[in-house]
């Protein structure tokens, strides 16, 4: 009896697999999203979701904002299409993204797909999406390698690592160009290709820009006590921490060092656990004037009216404010309506031509960057990264000189 | 490195260590009662974290004096666990044993679905506490206040249960049930209450495990993982069952993973800790206080 209805079930699947991916008769393009929505990222992917469908009603509905795929109902470009999405969980694990990624292709017939937030399941969900012929949008991965494998169907709005890492070095350069005094740095980061290309990064700035790096220490992600490994950033006591951590072991590490009497003297951090709110309502006390690297800046706002929109938009669903990684989701989904607008195809070579054709300026974008294109890794060169820093309640942008809106208090613990 | 750095390594590792015997010991007191492999451990150290930090919230005192409420929490917990479910588990006629480690697996990922569910995946912490924040200052080498509580906390439940053990009735119907479950029912002890009171005093036990780590650790639906492993090499370590075992266990894994920690890059630092257990195996298969 089972036997026959799994036979059936798998002839139902083939069945599906033959119907070629287009905008159905509904008008409807489907798009994938997948993210960790079970395991230690699952608010990560909670936030991601509640970013994509702010993004959703933007695109669906009419908007006047100054922002791409904004105006108009629907997907212009394909005679007013709605967007759906369909939102699948890959637990953080790169093997489960890998399958996930295959069933939206094959059978949700999803047109793209956006993720994943851990480097480690987009290098395989990109690679899945490379073998089918379906562009990837990178929404919020930032290792550098991924758009370096020689793929054609990824794209990364955002900055990398890489971009990310100058920021910081450039910004410690003009530190010590104002006289102040930075030695030595500290690394310590994660044992997945995220934390692994951030250091590989900074490790290569910091010996080109003469920093002198006194601990180098990759830790265990999810691990019960960092009792160890915060001894040895202690002893070490540089005069920057780098951190690169998701939330998780941003928590514990900030607590396991307010345990062992370490203040380190200042923290620049790789966002992502950095520029949670949950770490932030765990440990905020003990993270004043901790700067991160950052794709979004708040404080636009005032400049830029459709951030404040769109950020009271995502409140409502999120009941917190649009962050680093909740911004580029809703900017990565924006930039792929524009380009199915100017594709007039769901046809995966026919979109990846206009995703690759690309040019927003960021004026009409809620980031800080000077505008969204496309290099031939698929990587956009002009996504200009902020640094921002954590004071009071609140981060204000402290770096580059042009768009802060504050000096940078240095060192955070004087 | 310097004395006081090695004597920091040397009591963060013995802090850490004690705390994990007393995750672990009701795992291990489970199975020395009737063979079976709790897998659902971590998601009982989970909950009761959760419920420290919720009956925090609502009665406002210190999480200190709420754990004996959430042991007692914990052990009505651990008590429905068997009578719910283990208990038909241990009626399969074939693969008995393996019926169990899946019901307890299926129990595992109910719990956590559940509490992503009801509690939302959003990192919790508490953020006030007599004891939180506060560490204590020996001569450089620190001792977080926290763990130096757990760890009392760790001995003392240690030695509540080896007085419960030896002095009591109940803990000698619990010995004579790990020792012949089918001679007990002819002088009069009903093994299914045995059963159910030994869950619930391995379950209360963990529940103090989660009341000491909520006070400085990140609650979330998945904590429990990281820890239940830990769980499961210390009790294999000491010896499947045997309760005093856990504790030198879960003493040797704290301190190996600390200075192997130091010694190797800190990515690898439960390397340590399995090689030692891999040792152990060579030499004492059934760990080090296990009975043959």
């Amino acid at each position: 009896m089972l036997r026959r209805r799994e036979v059936l079930a798998g002839g139902a699947l083939a069945l599906a697999g033959l119907g070629s991916r287009r905008a159905d008769a509904a008008g409807e393009v489907v798009v994938g999203v997948l993210y960790a929505l079970s395991g230690p990222s699952a608010q990560n992917g909670l936030d991601a979701r509640r970013a994509f469908e702010t993004a959703l009603e933007v695109i669906n509905g009419n908007y006047d904002l100054d922002l791409s795929a904004a105006k108009g109902d629907g997907l212009e470009g394909l005679g007013g299409a709605k967007m759906r999405l369909v939102v699948a969980d890959h637990q953080g694990d790169p093997q489960k993204g890998r399958a996930e990624a295959e069933r939206l292709i094959t059978q949700d017939k999803v047109a793209a797909i956006v993720g994943c937030y851990q480097s480690s399941v987009s290098a395989t969900v990109s690679a899945v999406c490379e073998r089918y012929g379906v562009p990837f949008v990178c929404a919020d991965s930032s290792s550098p390698s991924l758009t370096r494998r020689g793929l054609k169907y990824i794209f990364r709005p955002a900055a990398n690592d890489e971009m990310f890492s100058e920021a910081m070095f450039d910004f410690m350069d003009a530190q010590r160009k104002q006289g102040k005094t930075i030695g030595s740095i500290a690394l310590f980061y994660e044992d997945t290709i995220y934390g692994i290309d951030s250091s590989n990064t900074q490790r290569k700035l910091a010996g080109e820009r003469g920093y002198k790096i006194t601990a180098d220490v990759k830790y265990k992600t999810n691990s019960p006590s960092l009792t160890a490994e915060v001894q040895a950033l202690k002893n070490a006591d540089a005069d920057v921490l780098l951190p690169t951590c998701y939330t998780n072991d941003a928590i514990l590490l900030t607590k396991t060092m307010g345990e062992l009497g370490y203040k380190p003297k200042a923290m620049i951090a790789q966002a992502a656990g950095f520029s949670e709110k949950a770490t932030f309502d765990a440990v905020g006390a003990q993270l004043q004037g901790l700067i991160s690297r950052a794709s979004f800046s708040l404080d636009l706002a005032a400049k830029r009216p459709s951030i404040g929109v769109i950020n009271e938009m995502f409140r409502k669903r999120a009941d917190r404010d649009l962050n680093d990684n909740t911004s580029r989701q809703f900017t990565a989904l924006l930039v792929l309506a524009d380009a199915l607008n100017r594709a007039g195809s769901t046809d995966g070579s026919r979109l990846r031509a206009a995703l690759a054709a690309t040019d927003i300026p960021g004026t009409r974008t809620i980031m800080p960057w000077k505008k969204v294109i496309f290099d031939a890794g698929g990587q956009n060169p002009d996504a200009t990264p902020v640094l921002i820093q954590y004071l009071g309640t609140k981060f204000v942008t402290v770096f580059p000189e042009d768009v802060a809106v504050a000096p940078a208090k240095w060192p955070m613990n004087a | 490195m310097t004395m006081q750095a090695l004597a920091q390594v040397l009591a963060s590792g013995l802090l850490t260590g004690l705390i994990y015997a007393l995750v672990a010991v009701g795992l291990s007191l489970i199975f020395g009662l009737m063979d079976v492999v709790n897998f659902a451990h971590g998601e009982f150290l989970m909950l009761a974290m959760y419920a420290t930090f919720g009956l925090v919230l609502v009665s406002g005192l210190d999480p200190v004096l709420l754990m004996p409420a959430v042991a007692a929490l914990l052990f009505i917990l651990g008590g429905t666990a068997y009578l719910g479910v283990v208990r038909f588990a241990m009626r399969a006629k074939a693969n008995q044993g393996m019926v169990q480690i899946f019901a307890t697996f299926g129990l595992a990922i109910l719990l956590q679905g559940a509490a992503q569910y009801l509690f939302t995946p959003d990192y919790r912490s508490l953020k006030t506490s007599w004891l939180g924040g506060h560490t204590l200052d020996l001569a450089g080498v620190y001792l977080p206040w926290p763990q130096v509580f757990g760890a009392l906390v760790s001995l003392a439940a240690f030695g509540g249960l080896y007085l419960l053990m030896t002095r009591t009735d109940f803990g000698r119907a619990l010995e004579a049930t790990r020792e012949d479950q089918g001679a007990v029912a002819l002088v009069g002890i009903d093994r299914n209450r045995v059963f159910a009171l030994g869950w619930g005093l391995g379950a209360a036990l963990v529940g103090l495990a989660g009341a000491v780590l909520a006070v400085f650790y990140y609650i979330h639906p998945g904590v429990g993982g990281a820890f239940a492993l830990i769980a499961y090499v210390t009790v294999a370590l000491g010896g499947f069952g045997s309760v005093f075992g856990a504790l030198v266990a879960g003493v040797v894994v704290g301190l190996v993973e600390a200075v192997t920690a130091v010694i190797l890059p800190p990515a690898l630092k439960s390397v340590g800790v399995y090689a030692l257990y891999l040792l152990v195996v060579l030499i004492r298969p059934q760990g080090l206080f296990g009975r043959l």
